[in-house]
């Protein structure tokens, strides 16, 4: 049921990075779930724009959302008080495994694998956490994971010394010990990751543009296994292996 | 209160085909309308169309979904028991690629249904869909030979593509349908300038096409059989304008990507419109 909730804090991570933190009680959500998420009362942006949870802690649900167009311009400028009209959680439950995990982030595709950290961590499962961005200042809840997890690793591709992806960063890093992977990011870094063919099943949270959000209008098909699935209710979370990107 | 055939409706609210499945998820929403029209249904399974199949313009949205469905058979197998316990009229949507596999879908499906929605309007393959439904004659023979099938209501769902409804909808009305839907999503494109090439053509649908929608209701209101009207009804205000230009009843589509709740809120507002009227 689409919901109305209050933005109890509004607060930027990086230039265009920004958090809406707002109550809502009552849920349970996983990581990789997500909202549908209404950017504007009038008919344009038509779409509810898909936003999954960053965290969710004494009944306060956090959204960390980068500016990338008008709808995603439209929830930036809330601030503290306003209404925002939800719908969610969507998307598949996912069941937390106790392997020895590495999480790997592109971007803004940190949000969900920072929920998920914090979900491994409160399971007491180990975790590595590879985060890679553009420049040192789009990294974003850098001290909340190095906290968190048993090694953090932050790359970026610019404006550090040694410049680099999460996925180049992969090839100097020694994987053999992590039994499972769960990764999000860019369409192109997913890519990549898949060619590395890693030794463990990764799992990848998906993203695309979503119709519904709810699995009626097949809108948000991904290729899997030689059909097509909707990410948002077959996923978000599928086994990156499997996925037939089409590059 | 209209009728389609015999059939008569608990409200003139209905969902539009495509975007509710089956009907089967929310049920609550769909036993508040009128009527269901299914996911377009065709003889064989379709995969559908490769992504990206949906894309967001100004107050609308572009699909090409490709009729993705299980196929007739799979469908009268897995959902169609089911679809029989929702307490509203179902509609199944027909997508045949050829005059013969309208025929055969409406047989295999029998008289499980309330009736037929003949889908002569899809955007979004390659053959059949709107090819039968931007010609009057050729309109007109899908209508004939399905209607010699069943006896079960058909509707014929009309495109407004470079074609006037009015004459496709005479043509559909002279060879044997009860009612008219319309319009389908119209033809549209987003280009991507740095490919050099479209990054996707589909339908569009949602609150930019409602002015034509109307426009076109309001054309063949005169036809002489129902007409469902659709096409960016977004609110109670909205359906009651297709109604006050010629519908008898309307169908959601695109307000159910916006909220899956939406015809629940619409059929509220339109009542209080109507009891005002």
């Amino acid at each position: 049921m689409t919901k109305t909730v209050k933005v109890k804090r509004k607060r930027w991570f990086a230039k265009d990075i920004f958090g809406l933190e707002v109550s809502f009680p009552g849920i349970n959500p996983t990581p990789g779930q997500f909202f549908q998420v209404r950017t504007s009362d009038t008919l344009d942006p038509f779409l509810n724009r898909p936003i999954s949870v960053a965290s969710y802690e004494r009944n306060r649900l956090l959204f960390i959302i980068k500016v990338v167009g008008r709808g995603t311009r439209l929830l930036s400028e809330k601030k503290k008080g306003d209404d925002l009209v939800v719908f969610g959680p969507l998307g598949k439950r996912l069941k937390l495994k106790k392997r020895k995990t590495l999480l790997i982030a592109g971007g803004i595709g940190v949000a969900p694998l920072y929920f998920l950290a914090l979900k491994l961590h409160a399971r007491k499962i180990d975790f590595t956490f590879l985060y890679g961005a553009k420049r040192p200042c789009d990294l974003i809840v850098k001290s909340s994971i190095s906290r968190i997890a048993q090694k953090a690793i932050f790359v970026t591709e610019r404006g550090s010394r040694r410049s680099m992806t999460a996925v180049s960063a992969l090839r100097h890093i020694d994987t053999s010990m992590y039994e499972i992977g769960y990764t999000c990011g860019p369409k192109k870094m997913l890519v990549e990751l898949q060619a590395l063919n890693l030794q463990f099943p990764v799992y990848a949270f998906c993203e695309d543009f979503l119709g519904c959000g709810c699995g009626l209008c097949l809108g948000c098909a991904i290729k899997y296994e030689g059909m097509y699935k909707r990410i948002c209710v077959d996923g978000p979370v599928f086994e990156l292996g499997k996925i037939e990107f089409n590059v | 209160m209209f009728k389609i055939s015999s059939l008569t409706f608990k409200n003139p609210v209905f969902i539009a085909s495509g975007v509710f499945g089956f009907g089967l998820k929310y049920k609550r929403v769909a036993n508040s309308v009128g009527a269901i029209f299914t996911k377009g249904i065709t003889l064989e399974p379709r995969m559908g169309n490769p992504p990206p199949r949906i894309y967001e313009t100004p107050s609308g949205v572009i699909n090409w979904v490709g009729l993705e469905n299980p196929g007739v058979e799979e469908f009268c197998k897995r959902f169609l028991p089911k679809l029989r316990n929702l307490r509203t009229r179902i509609f199944v949507n027909v997508a045949g690629f050829t005059v013969e596999e309208y025929e055969r879908i409406v047989e295999k499906i029998g008289s499980r249904v309330d009736g037929f929605e003949l889908n002569i309007s899809c955007p979004n393959v390659e053959k059949g869909g709107a090819a039968f439904g931007q010609h009057p004659k050729i309109a007109a023979s899908v209508v004939e030979r399905v209607r010699k099938r069943t006896s079960l209501p058909l509707i014929a769902k009309l495109t407004p593509n470079f074609c006037d409804p009015l004459q496709i909808a005479k043509a559909c009305i002279d060879a044997g349908v009860d009612a008219i839907s319309l319009i389908n999503t119209l033809y549209a494109l987003v280009y991507d300038v740095q490919e050099k090439r479209p990054l996707i053509t589909g339908g569009l649908s949602g609150p930019a096409i409602k002015p034509f929608a109307l426009y076109c209701v309001h054309r063949v209101r005169d036809c002489g059989v129902p007409i469902v009207g659709m096409g960016g009804i977004i609110t109670g205000q909205d359906a009651y304008e297709f109604l006050c230009a010629g519908a008898s009843a309307v169908a959601l589509g695109s307000a159910l990507l916006r909220d899956p709740y939406a015809p629940v809120k619409i059929i509220r507002e339109l009542k209080l419109l109507m009891g005002k009227g």
